[in-house]
């Protein structure tokens, strides 16, 4: 019973951001098509961001999420307007969409360290309180980011399911030219979207860098689960990608409780996630295209 | 032979353009052809470098280079090309996201291998022991030598891509590329060709990432990450996904650029070549594919000559 507690509550608080993250890319999946791989530089200037606020302007960690997360949606929409959105109108195929946002994840990842530094950074942080979550001891910071991505699910599904603007993005996936013909400002809709994906993905960024240190590789490594979570998670829906977010978190910390070597877990992850994809095979949904 | 004209950095230069030829050129069938876009080269040419590396330093053969080099080699070729086989059954009937995952959770895999199995691979610390199957005096004869024979194998694979392009095979991958389900439909096994596609493609990776092994003597985790991958693709589709002298051309205007010219003649400042350098490559690798991607998606050879021919025809 121990071991299961210390999971669940090791697994959410540690990997809270993966959620957080996944829900982002997933959202940018479901409703425009695109496998963006830039997305983890999203991650990864979100991480950035925070910690050049809280360290240039002495901002404590909790006043640095709110600017992170628009700088970082601002960024995301800058991206699309100036790649993404280009490449669309160049007619661009899926998967020259594909390695033109590797491209560009590249070119980000290694640009920025011209602007950062080379070394690895950390935030200027008191050393968060400790608090006794079913006997295990959890930061404030972990906790935090538990409460974030619970609370910014729920405005998410609320935003997507029951507001105008979600109404028209849902109907802009479906069908882009019968929205277009009803309406619905294709432009403005995928700018939103977007940016709501650039703010979840720069908010993982800041609390992955303050649970740990911040590097140019921070959301490279922790691509590929965001992208098995949203593939596998994403065809139930936002929901969807919560549960297994939540499932992928808990198991990472069951099996490097277990394992002598902690990166074992991600090795099982990587293979039951190919496994499920290869069971499901050519069932996946064809998605609308950007 | 007299080889004081080229120094010890071209060799290594040369070296590195010729191995990253060989896999644009591996890659041009998976991507080019087949347009299945294989993000995971450096895996397969990874699990070959330290299929390799385990072979020749950790076990204890009854005899000594070159056969032992030959039969370490062949074992990883061929431990790389049934990796391949596996990975192409994973991602035979997945879409390119799908593809995406398989590919790169493959060349993770290898990585995450590679650190944690340190008894065998050295993990974090790194290999050395990896040693040239020959001896023909001083270092640089030897590394000379060992271009040649990469320049050949890099050849051989030229030949192999050629001869692809112009067999019902190639034809048969260009059909998979264009419209699988098509193919499928007039009796072409599709799943076969792939799966060859796969296994023969990470073979020729794994054994570039042998021979890569003996070159550098020491093999390090830092090295299989997605830098390889991207020189590949970078150079790939600079050149031409479609053609098959697209590989060689962009490589050499890509790597051959940066770890040639500017790595060996240009008088930069010397603090600059330990990250700078280093990371403005990456950098100028990844800006080069998005502007080819955005201004001329077909690359600077354009498309296939066949291609080329039929609009002629049609007047398109």
């Amino acid at each position: 019973m121990e071991f299961v507690t210390q999971s669940l509550v090791i697994g959410l608080t540690e990997q809270a951001p993966l959620i957080l993250a996944a829900i982002g890319f997933a959202l940018l999946y479901k409703l425009t098509g695109l496998i963006n791989v830039a997305y983890s530089e999203t991650i990864t200037l979100g991480a950035y961001f925070g910690m050049w606020l809280n360290t240039t302007y002495g901002l404590d960690f909790y006043t640095v999420l709110i600017p992170t997360g628009l700088l970082a949606g601002v960024l995301s929409v800058v991206t699309y307007l100036a790649i993404f959105r280009p490449a669309k109108r160049r007619n661009v195929g899926a998967l020259e969409m594909i390695i033109l946002s590797f491209g560009l994840s590249i070119f980000l990842r290694h640009g920025l360290q011209f602007v950062f530094g080379y070394p690895v950074r950390f935030y200027d942080v008191p050393p968060p309180d400790t608090i006794m979550v079913l006997g295990v001891g959890v930061t404030s910071f972990r906790l935090l980011a538990v409460a974030s991505v619970a609370v910014l699910s729920l405005l998410l599904w609320v935003f997507i399911q029951r507001s105008r603007y979600g109404l028209q993005i849902r109907a802009l996936a479906n069908d882009e030219d019968l929205a277009q013909v009803s309406g619905i400002r294709p432009l403005a809709v995928t700018t939103l979207i977007w940016f709501i994906a650039g703010v979840a993905g720069g908010l993982a960024g800041a609390f992955y860098g303050v649970g740990s240190n911040v590097s140019a590789l921070l959301g490279w490594r922790q691509f590929l689960l965001i992208l098995m979570v949203a593939l596998v998670g994403g065809s139930w829906g936002l929901g969807g990608v919560i549960l297994v977010g939540v499932g992928t978190a808990v198991a990472l910390a069951a099996m490097a409780l277990q394992f002598d070597q902690a990166m074992y877990a991600q090795l099982v992850l990587i293979v039951a996630f190919v496994v499920v994809l290869k069971v499901r095979g050519t069932r996946l949904t064809e998605t609308a295209k950007v | 032979m007299n080889i004081d004209w080229i120094d010890a950095f071209l060799i290594s230069g040369l070296f590195q353009v010729a191995m990253v030829i060989g896999l644009a050129l591996l890659l041009h069938l998976q991507l080019g052809l087949a347009r299945i876009a294989n993000f995971g080269v450096v895996g397969f040419w990874g699990i070959g470098m330290y299929a390799f590396g385990v072979l020749y330093v950790k076990v204890d053969w009854p005899f000594g280079d070159p056969w032992q080099f030959l039969v370490c080699a062949a074992v990883a070729t061929l431990v790389a090309g049934v990796a391949g086989l596996l990975v192409g059954w994973l991602i035979s009937d997945l879409n390119t996201d799908g593809v995406l995952v398989g590919t790169l959770g493959f060349a993770t895999a290898v990585q995450i291998l590679a650190t944690t199995e340190d008894d065998l691979t050295g993990g974090a610390r790194g290999m050395g022991g990896l040693n040239f199957p020959f001896d023909i005096g001083r270092v640089k004869d030897n590394e000379f030598l060992w271009l040649v024979i990469m320049a050949a194998v890099v050849a051989a694979i030229l030949l192999y891509v050629w001869r692809v392009h112009r067999s019902p095979y190639g034809r048969l991958l260009i059909a998979v590329g264009a419209n699988e389900p098509l193919a499928r439909s007039l009796g072409k096994s599709t799943f076969r060709a792939k799966l060859w596609l796969f296994a023969v493609g990470s073979a020729g990776m794994g054994l570039l990432g042998a021979m890569n092994g003996v070159m550098v003597h020491y093999l390090d985790v830092g090295n299989i990450g997605v830098g390889v991958t991207l020189a590949a693709m970078v150079g790939l589709v600079l050149g031409g996904t479609a053609r098959v002298w697209g590989a060689v051309v962009g490589v050499i205007l890509t790597v051959g650029l940066f770890d040639i010219l500017i790595q060996s003649y240009l008088p930069l400042p010397r603090e600059w070549y330990s990250q700078a350098i280093p990371v403005l490559r990456e950098a100028a690798f990844g800006l080069t594919l998005m502007l080819v991607l955005l201004f001329r998606p077909l690359g600077l050879l354009g498309d296939m000559r066949r291609d080329k021919l039929m609009s002629k025809i049609h007047g398109r």
